[in-house]
C-alpha cells in the first residue's frame, strides 16, 4: 500500500494498479482534484507556492506537502488526521504546512469520510477502472443520510394561519371549510353535503379560535375569518390590515343548524345565481336574507346547482313564472346545455367563454353534436329530472312520446282513483305532441316552449288539490314530454342545417360547373378565330402562289429549267 | 498590520516580530522582600504607554502582591518595550530564513519537548494559533500550555529578529555597497539558519527520512508531583 500510494515512487507500477485502488469519499465540490496536476482551485488558494519568489515555496514542494498529506491520512481513513502527526514528518515552515493542512482539510481531501464517520463506502467498489491515481467521487450523500425537508416546513410562509393548525397557534379546522374548494363531481355534493353543513355550523374565529355566533368579519385577501370581537381588538392576523376586512352578518338561524331556506329564498337565489352567475357577491346581495356561504352551500345542496353554475350565464333571459314549473324547465335547458358544454369539453379541453356566451340564451339554436347524444348518462347528474332530460335527448322523439304516454298510463293503471285527475296529464300528453306537431310545422322554439308552458300550468293549475307524490310524477311525465318535444325541435334543427348544407353544396357545384362551361365558352371563340386566321393566311399564300407563277410564265422561263430545279 | 508585498524577499524588511501579529514578549521576574513574581505575556507596542501602569496596578492588585511590585513591574515591561522599539525601523534580514524552533519547556505538570521549523519571513505565522492547534492535537488539558507554547516561539523569534537586526548591519558595514547572494545564510551566530538549498533544492524531498521523524516529534509528558517539586527545587537552585 504504501509502495504505491507515494506517487513519486511509482513510475512503473502497473502490475499492481489494479489491486491497489481504492474508492475514497471525497466530496463532490473537490472532485478536480488529481494526482498528477495541480488544479486551479490550488492555486489561488495557496498563492504563495505558485509565484517563485521563494525557494522554499514551488509547485513541487507544494505537491510533495499535498501528496504526503494525503496518503497519509488514506493510511487509515477512519482516523482523523492531525496536523500535528503530519508536521514531524515534513520539511517546511509549520505556518506554511498548517495552511497547505487546513486548505485540504477544507476541500474535503483528507479527515473528511473520518469526521462524518461513514466511512464503509470505501473498497467497496472495487477497482477495475484503470484511471491511474484519478479518485473517483461520489455524488451527493447517500441517500440513507440525504436531509429532507420537514414535512410542513413550507406551509407557514404559503399559507394563511389557519393552515398552520399542527403548531397549536390557534386556529381550528372549522376555518378550512372555508377554503374547500369543490371539485366539480356532483357526486361531491351528495357525499360531502352533509358534512359540509356540519362543518360550517362550526366556523371559528381564526385568530381565536372561539365559535362564530352571529357577524364576522372576512379578509378579502384570503377568506381569513375572525369574530367581531378579534375585529374590535385589532387581532387581524398576520399580513392583513382592517382594510381588508368586511363585515358579513350570517342570520340567526344559519348559526343553529346550518340554513332553513324558504322556497322564495330558494327561487331568489336561482335568479340570482343565472343573473350574476358566480360572483358571490352579487347572489348574497340580492338574496339578502342569506349569507354569501349559506347561499354557495345551498346552491350545492340543490341537485342541479352545480350544473347551473356551469350554466347559469346562458340560461339568463329564461327566468319565468312559479316554483315547480320554473325548476322543471330549468333542469330541461340545462340538461341540454349541460350536455353541450360535456362534449366540448370532450372536443377540446379549452372552452372558452365567449363561445359560451354566443350560446347565450337559446340553446335550441345551436344544433346538437353526435357526441353529445352519446354522452354517457352515469356520469352527469344524480339528479332524477336530469337523467329523465338526458334519456328523453338520446331517443328519438317520438319513442320519447310515447315513454311518456305509457308512463302516464302506467300511473293511473297504477293507481285507479286519479284517473279522472289524469285525464288532464293525457290532455297534456296530447298538448305535448301537438306542440311536437306545430313545431315541426313552424319550427318555432318560442310557440312550442309557450305551449307546453301553457299546458304546463293549466295541468297545474287544475292538480292543485291533488296529493304531492301525484303532483311529483305527473311532472316527471311533463319533463319527458317536454324534453321529447325539444328533442324533436333538434332533431329537426339539425335537418334543416343538413339540408341547407347540402344545398349549399350543391350550389356551389353548379356555379363551378358554370365556370367551367364558360371558359370552355371562351376557348372555342379563341379556336374559331384562329381558325380564321389560318383560312385567311391559306387564302392570301394560295394567291401570292398564283401570282408568283404568273410572273415567271410571263418572265418566260422555260418549263424544262423548272422542272430541273424541281429534280434537284 | 500591514503585510509586505511578495517582493519583499529580496529586500531587507524593517525589523518587527515577524508573525501576522507583532506582539512583543514580555518575561517579567522580579522579587521584593522574599516574594517573587514571575510572569510572561505579550505585549503590543503601539499600545499607549499609559496602559503599562494600569496592567502593573491591576495585576498587583488581582495578585495581592505588594504595592511596591507596581513600579517594579511598570519599570520592567516599559525597559523590554523601550528595547523593542530601539529597533525599529532597522533593516532586519534580508532573503529566506527559515530557522528551527525548539521547545523544551515544562508548565505545571506538562512537560513539552518539540522542534519544527519556522519561516521568518512569512507574516502570516500566528504563534497562538499554533499553540492552539498544538494542545488540541496532543490532548493536552492544562489551559496554560497553550499560551506557554506560543510565549516561547515569540520569544526565540524575537530574539532571532534582534540577531538578524545586528547581524544585517554588521553586514552592511562589511560588505558596503554590494549585495551577496541572497540564499546564503546571513546569520554568523545564535539563530542558525537551515540550509535552504539542501532541503528544498531540486534534488531533494521535503518528506523527511524516517529517521528523522523522532526528532521533529513533539513530545508531550505528564509529571507526577514528586518530578514537578524536584524540577522547580532545582530550577531554584539554578536561580540562586
Amino acid at each position: 500500500m504504501e509502495l504505491s500510494k507515494d506517487p513519486n515512487s511509482n513510475p512503473g507500477r502497473t502490475e499492481d494498479s489494479d489491486s491497489e485502488l481504492e474508492l475514497y469519499t471525497i466530496p463532490s465540490s473537490s472532485r478536480w482534484f488529481a494526482w498528477d496536476e495541480i488544479h486551479e482551485t490550488e492555486r489561488t488558494t495557496l498563492r504563495e507556492f505558485f509565484d517563485g519568489t521563494s525557494m522554499s515555496r514551488s509547485p513541487k514542494i507544494y505537491k510533495e506537502y499535498r501528496d504526503f498529506v494525503i496518503n497519509k491520512y488514506r493510511e487509515d481513513p477512519t482516523r482523523k488526521l492531525l496536523f500535528t502527526d503530519v508536521r514531524k514528518s515534513l520539511v517546511g515552515d509549520v505556518t506554511l504546512l498548517r495552511k497547505v493542512f487546513t486548505a485540504l482539510e477544507g476541500w474535503g481531501l483528507i479527515n473528511y469520510g473520518a469526521t462524518s464517520g461513514d466511512t464503509d463506502a470505501e473498497g467497496c467498489g472495487g477497482g477495475a477502472e484503470d484511471e491511474g491515481w484519478r479518485v473517483r467521487v461520489e455524488e451527493g450523500a447517500p441517500n440513507g443520510i440525504r436531509v429532507v425537508a420537514t414535512p410542513n416546513s413550507l406551509k407557514p410562509i404559503t399559507l394563511p394561519r389557519g393552515a398552520t393548525t399542527k403548531d397549536g397557534s390557534g386556529p381550528s379546522s372549522g376555518f378550512s371549510s372555508d377554503c374547500v374548494k369543490l371539485p366539480p363531481l356532483a357526486s361531491y355534493s351528495d357525499v360531502y353535503g352533509d358534512l359540509m353543513k356540519q362543518k360550517q355550523k362550526e366556523m371559528n374565529c381564526g385568530f381565536c379560535g372561539d365559535k362564530i355566533d352571529s357577524g364576522h368579519y372576512r379578509s378579502s385577501k384570503d377568506n381569513f375569518m375572525i369574530c367581531a370581537k378579534c375585529f374590535t381588538n385589532k387581532n387581524y392576523g398576520d399580513n392583513r390590515s382592517a382594510e381588508d376586512f368586511t363585515l358579513t352578518v350570517s342570520s340567526e338561524n344559519s348559526g343553529e343548524q346550518g340554513a332553513v331556506w324558504t322556497e322564495g329564498e330558494t327561487l331568489l337565489l336561482l335568479e340570482s345565481v343565472m343573473k350574476h352567475g358566480d360572483n358571490w357577491d352579487l347572489v348574497a346581495q340580492s338574496v339578502q336574507t342569506k349569507s354569501k356561504l349559506d347561499c354557495i352551500s345551498k346552491l350545492i345542496e340543490l341537485p342541479f346547482g352545480e350544473l347551473m353554475l356551469g350554466s347559469a350565464h346562458r340560461n339568463g333571459n329564461s327566468n319565468s313564472v312559479n316554483g315547480y314549473v320554473n325548476n322543471v324547465k330549468q333542469v330541461q335547458s340545462s340538461s341540454s346545455s349541460s350536455n353541450h358544454q360535456e362534449t366540448s369539453k370532450a372536443q377540446d379541453q379549452s372552452h372558452d367563454l365567449t363561445n359560451e356566451n354566443e350560446q347565450n340564451g337559446d340553446a335550441v339554436e345551436e344544433s346538437p353534436s353526435k357526441r353529445q347524444r352519446v354522452a354517457p348518462l352515469s356520469d352527469t347528474s344524480s339528479s332524477l329530472l336530469m337523467q329523465v332530460g338526458l334519456i328523453a335527448s338520446v331517443v328519438d322523439p317520438h319513442i320519447t312520446a310515447a315513454a311518456a304516454d305509457a308512463a302516464t298510463m302506467a300511473l293511473c293503471d297504477e293507481n285507479l282513483c286519479p284517473r279522472e285527475i289524469f285525464d288532464v296529464e293525457e290532455d297534456y300528453a296530447l298538448s305535448v305532441n301537438s306542440a311536437n306537431n306545430s313545431a315541426r310545422a313552424h319550427g318555432d322554439e318560442g310557440v312550442e316552449m309557450k305551449s307546453s308552458n301553457q299546458s304546463e300550468i293549466d295541468a297545474r293549475g287544475q292538480k292543485d288539490g291533488i296529493p304531492l307524490t301525484l303532483r311529483v310524477r305527473a311532472a316527471i311525465a311533463t319533463a319527458l314530454g317536454a324534453a321529447a318535444a325539444r328533442a324533436k325541435l333538434l332533431a329537426d334543427q339539425e335537418d334543416r342545417e343538413v339540408e341547407l348544407l347540402v344545398a349549399t353544396i350543391i350550389d356551389a357545384q353548379v356555379k363551378k360547373l358554370q365556370h367551367k362551361v364558360r371558359h370552355f365558352d371562351d376557348l372555342e371563340l379563341l379556336m374559331e378565330k384562329e381558325h380564321a386566321e389560318i383560312e385567311e393566311l391559306k387564302d392570301s399564300i394560295l394567291t401570292e402562289r398564283i401570282d408568283v407563277l404568273r410572273r415567271t410564265f410571263r418572265s418566260g422561263i422555260t418549263r424544262r429549267k423548272d422542272y430541273s430545279y424541281v429534280k434537284s | 498590520m500591514k503585510t509586505p508585498a511578495s517582493g519583499f524577499y529580496r529586500n531587507p524588511v524593517k525589523f518587527r516580530m515577524p508573525t501576522s501579529e507583532n506582539l512583543v514578549p514580555i518575561r517579567l521576574d522580579i522579587e521584593i522582600d522574599g516574594q517573587r513574581y514571575k510572569d510572561a505575556f505579550t505585549w503590543n507596542p503601539t499600545d499607549p504607554d499609559s496602559e503599562v501602569v494600569l496592567f502593573a496596578k491591576r495585576t498587583v492588585k488581582d495578585l495581592k502582591l505588594p504595592p511596591a511590585f507596581v513600579t517594579q513591574i511598570a519599570q520592567s515591561i516599559q525597559s523590554q518595550l523601550a528595547d523593542f522599539r530601539s529597533y525599529e525601523g532597522q533593516d532586519m534580514y534580508a532573503g529566506e530564513k527559515i530557522i528551527p524552533i525548539k521547545l523544551d519547556l515544562r508548565v505545571n505538570h506538562t512537560l513539552v519537548k518539540d522542534q519544527f521549523l519556522w519561516d521568518l519571513n512569512n507574516f502570516e505565522s500566528d504563534p497562538e494559533e499554533f499553540a492552539r492547534i498544538f494542545c488540541k492535537d496532543m490532548a493536552i488539558e492544562d489551559p496554560e500550555v497553550g499560551p506557554a507554547i506560543a510565549f516561547a516561539i515569540r520569544e526565540q523569534l524575537y530574539e532571532i529578529a534582534i540577531q538578524s537586526v545586528v547581524s544585517a548591519r554588521e553586514s552592511r558595514l562589511s560588505k558596503k555597497g554590494r549585495r551577496g547572494a541572497e540564499y546564503a545564510p546571513v546569520s554568523k551566530g545564535g539563530a542558525v539558519a537551515v540550509d535552504l538549498v539542501k532541503l528544498f533544492g531540486p534534488k531533494s524531498s521535503v518528506v523527511r527520512k524516517r529517521k528523522e521523524w523522532d526528532v521533529y516529534e513533539p513530545i508531550v509528558d505528564l509529571l507526577s508531583n514528586e518530578e514537578v517539586d524536584a524540577l522547580e527545587a532545582k530550577e531554584e537552585r539554578n536561580f540562586r
